[in-house]
């Protein structure tokens, strides 16, 4: 579908994935949120569209067919597009599940990294946040309506009032203000606010996520931080 | 090749006896002559001159072959040495010098001269004739014994070679029986003998056995774990086809919610999957390269942060009592919290309502001590052991959901850092106790002194 890239309001994703099955779930998924998408079901083609589409954001998968038959190793896409100097977000998508095949995914340049099988939801909310980023990490202060945060004092306020909160909690808080609206998986607080590469069990996040609604929340009033169902949260922003 | 070694051997041994004859034939030739030549240098020169002429043709001739007077001028005088030797020095030793006869023959003798108190030489020369005699008889002697020490040692080797290559033969028929599928097979050992074939043999059985071992392991989980996929698979089948029938009957609300379950009993399988993986990723342990100094203060806070609330969610309490914080090991420190993460995990799952939790740490000199203790539904003792293998779970935790991977994932990664685990009983008898062991002053030792032993 060469004139998917052509519109200009939306987004473009380049979609390099050998397995048709997924791959269709997962353009018909994009294409249900509006992005324009790009799916090429090799490695050559996908090299060749990595270093000369335009597009905003790149899912790569990592086994890839080639026309000689050896097989491409998607990692070495996102390499010669940095050596080319396109620095484009990648999410890498992969059966590799070891915590090594991961380490060396996100070494090689890959800006996220989700094994398979995955729910195709959680592949959206990544992309969004991959297209999302936040623009300055240096920032030292973060205000989402009422809430305020000093990442230097390491201090938070609700209305003016200070609120105490325990390192995680800060943490939890800090990755949610700098994410006002989007909706953020379990798996995604899991790996970038706890840094765990295994998943305790279900509920985990959740309580955490209580414990800071109930020390941020304001009496009688709707929580801050929203649960998006099946999903993950979402710190909601209203002013 | 020994062969040769052995006709080498036989061959120096001759020379060697041989070389020993001569020095000593020598010695004896020098001390004749020079006796010869004391008791004639004493003689007036007349006397000399008769004893000498009646010398070589009398009874002396058989030892001492050649004997002349020389004037000092070198002038022949009487004698059977009409012609001074070339090189020859007088020195009163003996030399190996090439001497002329009256027929103009010319041959090597050993040779002494001294001179007389007139000035006058007396030379006196004698030929090894016994030292070539006896080696003639030597090399004879050779001769004769070679062919059969050779012939001896042929037999014995062959012997001994048929006897090796008929054991080696043995080994290669049991090696085939293998190959061919019999791992139950073993390579042939006799207490009788203990030498180098023997050792290979039984390190090679001990290493069968560990195989052995491993392919029954592995036969083991395959079987784990096609029954606890067809479990949740079976289910998911016939969720699938419930769900086909009723989107038939026109009723999607009611599809719909059995396709939920479905995907749900799918997400079983694959935790099941990823935590097997898991495991051999752990077993396979290339990852020990990467272990640096980790805090097992800060490690056991970590996990106590991330389930206190839990804890506290579910009506119990968990308790933490460190005794010192400092303590430091060697390992992955996310591997590390994923095991004492599983292990309060377990120990939160099985205690009822208004338990206790116990989360501590001990230091001894050798070992740091982490125990995770509940006062839930214990695990009896013959159950201890099975508890920590793959799939095992207790009749008891039927209940609780889990794929039952929890503890072999635990014990995966203390195996991975050398670590003990031991079940007991908890306190008063209740409850259960798991103890993580760590060596430390040896990891430490290992990790290039970083810190040093506390």
């Amino acid at each position: 579908m060469p004139e998917a890239l052509q519109d200009p309001e939306k987004r473009k994703v380049l979609l390099i994935e050998d397995d048709h099955v997924i791959a269709e779930e997962i353009v018909s998924a994009l294409d249900n949120r509006g992005f324009c998408v790009k799916h090429v079901n090799n490695g050559d083609a996908g090299l060749e569209a990595a270093l000369n589409d335009e597009v905003d954001v790149m899912i790569i998968d990592r086994m890839l067919p080639s026309v000689d038959g050896v097989g491409i190793e998607g990692l070495s896409i996102i390499e010669k597009m940095h050596q080319q100097g396109i620095y484009t977000p990648v999410l890498v998508l992969s059966a590799l599940s070891a915590v090594d095949d991961r380490i060396d995914g996100l070494k090689a340049g890959g800006d996220d990294y989700l094994t398979k099988p995955f729910v195709v939801e959680e592949l959206l909310l990544r992309l969004e946040a991959l297209l999302r980023r936040p623009s300055d990490t240096r920032e030292t202060r973060l205000c989402v309506g009422p809430l305020e945060m000093d990442l230097v004092e390491r201090r938070t306020w609700c209305n003016g009032n200070e609120i105490t909160l325990l390192p995680r909690e800060f943490r939890l808080l800090t990755y949610f203000m700098r994410r006002p609206g989007q909706v953020l998986t379990r798996a995604m607080l899991l790996e970038d606010v706890w840094q765990y590469r295994f998943i305790p069990r279900t509920n985990l996040v959740d309580v955490h996520v209580g414990r800071l609604r109930r020390k941020i929340d304001l009496p009688g009033q709707e929580s801050f931080i929203q649960s998006v169902r099946g999903v993950g949260f979402q710190l909601r922003v209203s002013d | 090749m020994a062969l040769f070694a052995m006709m080498g051997v036989l061959l120096a041994q001759f020379w060697l006896i041989y070389a020993h004859i001569e020095s000593v034939e020598v010695e004896r030739l020098t001390k004749v002559l020079k006796k010869d030549a004391d008791t004639l240098s004493r003689m007036p020169l007349e006397h000399l001159k008769y004893v000498v002429s009646n010398h070589i043709v009398g009874d002396l001739h058989i030892l001492v072959n050649r004997v002349e007077v020389f004037t000092s001028e070198h002038k022949p005088i009487v004698g059977n040495m009409p012609i001074w030797p070339k090189n020859l020095v007088v020195d009163g030793k003996l030399h190996f010098v090439k001497v002329h006869s009256e027929n103009g023959k010319s041959y090597s003798l050993h040779v002494l001269a001294v001179q007389l108190s007139c000035g006058s030489f007396l030379v006196l020369g004698c030929g090894l004739r016994f030292l070539i005699e006896q080696k003639l008889m030597l090399q004879r002697a050779m001769l004769v014994s070679v062919v059969p020490v050779f012939l001896f040692a042929l037999f014995l080797s062959i012997l001994l070679g048929y006897h090796a290559l008929s054991r080696v033969k043995k080994m290669h028929e049991a090696i085939q029986k293998i190959m061919d599928g019999n791992i139950h097979e073993r390579l042939p050992v006799s207490a009788r003998q203990y030498d180098g074939i023997e050792q290979l043999a039984n390190s090679v059985n001990h290493m069968l056995d560990k195989l052995e071992h491993l392919m029954e392991d592995m036969r083991e989980v395959g079987n784990n774990i096609a029954h606890d996929l067809r479990t949740p698979l079976s289910r998911l089948r016939a969720r699938l086809e419930r769900a086909l029938v009723i989107a038939e009957g026109g009723d999607y609300t009611a599809s719909n919610k059995v396709i939920g379950q479905a995907i749900g009993d799918l997400d079983q399988c694959l935790s099941v999957i990823t935590a097997l993986l898991r495991i051999a990723e752990l077993e396979n342990s290339r990852r020990k390269e990467a272990f640096e100094v980790v805090c097992l203060g800060d490690l056991l806070n970590e996990v106590y942060d991330l389930y206190e609330p839990i804890a506290e969610m579910e009506n119990k309490q968990l308790l933490k009592h460190f005794e010192r914080e400092d303590i430091q090991v060697l390992g992955d420190k996310h591997l590390l919290i994923e095991m004492v993460a599983n292990l309060v995990d377990n120990a939160i799952k099985f205690t009822p309502e208004e338990g206790d939790i116990i989360l501590s740490m001990r230091n001894t000199r050798r070992c740091a001590v982490v125990t995770v203790t509940d006062t839930g539904i214990g695990i009896s003792p013959e159950e201890r052991q099975a508890v920590l293998s793959r799939f095992y779970r207790s009749d008891k935790s039927r209940h609780v959901p889990g794929c039952g991977l929890g503890l072999s994932l635990v014990k995966a990664i203390a195996f991975l850092h050398d670590a003990e685990i031991t079940i007991d009983s908890g306190p008063k008898g209740v409850g259960t106790c798991f103890r993580v062991t760590f060596h430390k002053a040896r990891k430490i030792s290992e990790g290039g002194g970083k810190i040093a032993a506390s």
